[in-house]
């Protein structure tokens, strides 16, 4: 079981797909056309501190709308690790209607990652940080609130996440689309909290007294994501 | 129904929208065309799929038209609520861990009410004169459950389709964000509301997921799942292409359901089109 890390090691096999850009023209420039190919940056952007780096095992998720898509991808690798693993090596005592649930929430996660990917790919190729590797070594995923507490928080902090990164996003349509992928989360969110304490779909640790849910910044999501990721992120220039 | 009332209705959506009609030729092309092809009968949801398209998608600019926009919604939200726990067919039913979880929501529905209310200050729009009406929603717990879902799914379809507008309009103190923190709270709702709905006794979907597959209403009005204006941008919720991407079944470099994909991102919707389609069940 359990391959943890990513699938797509090969990324040109898994980028052929992908070769159709964005139809999105006024979202790029054109930073110039050689003969076999056309390079597109991200507007907004600058070009001479993009560039990831793993020096060290830290990873740097890029500034500007980059940033933010590959502050979503890996948030989304790390989600989409971990239920694979809680479907691969499911619970003890884990209902069929729990692990139905679970599979669906496995295959939307592992969607968005590949979404995030295949827009990263199509949009700024050389500054797609590279697969994750996850860390769950403080998850015991035998034990059924080990696994529900876990996906619990990475449930939350999706939310914060995009909820907080919003205001962030330059061009309308990553907006429209990181809208349309954070109330998944939260669907997920009170899903999970439901099957561990009925009732606590939007409790108050998560939604305050004005009916507001959590918005975090992308240092707050990347203090609490980074102990279950074994490479360092940086996120200091995301959306900047 | 008549024309006559339809246009009356969609006057109190928009109060200009005679002038519009009088000044939009294709929107008068249209309705000439399907005049002499369309049966009497069916003509209303013509005319009114006419009129969509002549006026466009959101009619909103200002983050003010957002605003009492959101209000509306919300007031509307909270009075279901509130009404469905006063009503005297759903004493039975609607106890315990039920009344509680509809008792949470009916509080972060009036705290939106009231945050929404202190943020547009003098500019809030006043309460409809009277009130809501909700017809047989409250007859049977089913039906509330199934009018609860549909508000809270469109609830969710409705603040997403106006993150774009409170940018475009320059997001005055990050509105934006505050927005996106109710939409999320809309979506716990629209999850919890659907994990009731899968017991049998509470509306007899046992196949409903906490999130939405395909366009599949589970006997909500079908608009709720369907396609916006521009249909470009507010898709319907069976939508697969995302980004540019034409099939995320496909394109991903693994082979996905049409019904995860489709689950896996939630889509937005236009306020004309959501205002029609509360119109279309609640008399305000």
């Amino acid at each position: 079981m359990s391959n943890i890390t990513q699938p797509g090691g090969d990324e040109a096999e898994f980028a052929k797909p992908l070769y159709t850009p964005i139809k999105r023209r006024s979202f790029f420039m054109y930073a110039g056309a050689t003969a076999g190919a056309t390079a597109l940056l991200l507007t907004g952007c600058d070009d001479d501190d993009d560039n990831v780096t793993t020096n060290n095992g830290t990873v740097s998720l890029g500034s500007g709308d980059v940033g933010v898509l590959n502050y979503a991808y890996a948030l989304e690798q790390l989600e989409a690790a971990f239920y694979a693993q809680v479907i691969a090596t499911p619970y003890s005592g884990i209902t069929t209607d729990e692990r139905a649930a679970l599979t669906a929430i496995s295959k939307h996660e592992a969607i968005h990652r590949d979404f995030f990917k295949a827009a990263l790919t199509a949009a700024a190729p050389g500054q797609i940080i590279p697969g994750l590797n996850p860390d769950f070594s403080k998850v015991n995923f035998t034990d059924r609130n080990s696994v529900l507490t876990t996906a619990r928080t990475f449930e939350d902090l999706g939310v914060a996440a995009y909820n907080g990164a919003g205001s962030l996003i330059k061009t309308n349509d990553y907006l429209l689309i990181a809208g349309k992928i954070v109330s998944v989360e939260a669907r997920h969110a009170a899903y999970i909290r439901d099957l561990l304490t009925p009732g606590s779909f939007s409790g108050s640790d998560v939604v305050n007294a004005q009916g507001l849910d959590q918005a975090l910044t992308v240092a707050q999501v990347l203090t609490a994501a980074q102990p279950f990721i074994k490479e360092t992120l940086n996120g200091d220039n995301v959306g900047k | 129904m008549n024309l006559f009332k339809i246009i009356s209705e969609l006057e109190k959506v928009d109060p200009e929208i005679m002038d519009r009609l009088t000044h939009r030729r294709s929107a008068l092309t249209a309705l000439g065309d399907l005049s002499k092809k369309m049966a009497l009968a069916a003509a209303p949801i013509a005319i009114g799929s006419a009129f969509n398209k002549a006026m466009g998608q959101n009619t909103l600019t200002t983050v003010a038209g957002v605003l009492n926009y959101a209000l509306l919604l919300e007031r509307l939200e909270y009075s279901f609520y509130d009404q469905a726990l006063k009503a005297a067919t759903l004493t039975v039913p609607l106890t315990g861990a039920a009344r509680t979880a509809i008792e949470t929501i009916r509080g972060h529905e009036l705290a939106h009410v009231t945050l929404l209310t202190s943020a547009l200050g003098t500019a809030a729009d006043p309460q409809p004169a009277n009130g809501f009406n909700f017809g047989n929603a409250f007859a049977t717990y089913a039906n509330f459950l199934t009018f609860a879902q549909a508000f809270e799914d469109i609830g969710v379809r409705a603040y997403k389709g106006q993150a774009v507008t409170i940018k475009t309009a320059g997001n005055p103190n990050n509105v934006l964000q505050t927005a996106l923190q109710i939409h999320s709270v809309e979506a716990r709702h629209a999850a919890h509301i659907r994990y009731m709905r899968r017991g049998a006794t509470a509306g007899n979907q046992t196949a409903i997921m906490p999130w939405i597959m395909n366009a599949d209403a589970n006997g909500a009005p079908a608009p709720v799942y369907g396609a916006g204006n521009p249909v470009a941008t507010f898709p319907a919720e069976s939508n697969v292409a995302q980004g540019g991407i034409t099939n995320l079944t496909t394109a991903l470099g693994a082979t996905y359901d049409a019904a995860d994909v489709s689950a896996a991102f939630d889509e937005g919707l236009d306020s004309t089109t959501v205002t029609n389609i509360a119109k279309s069940v609640v008399t305000f």
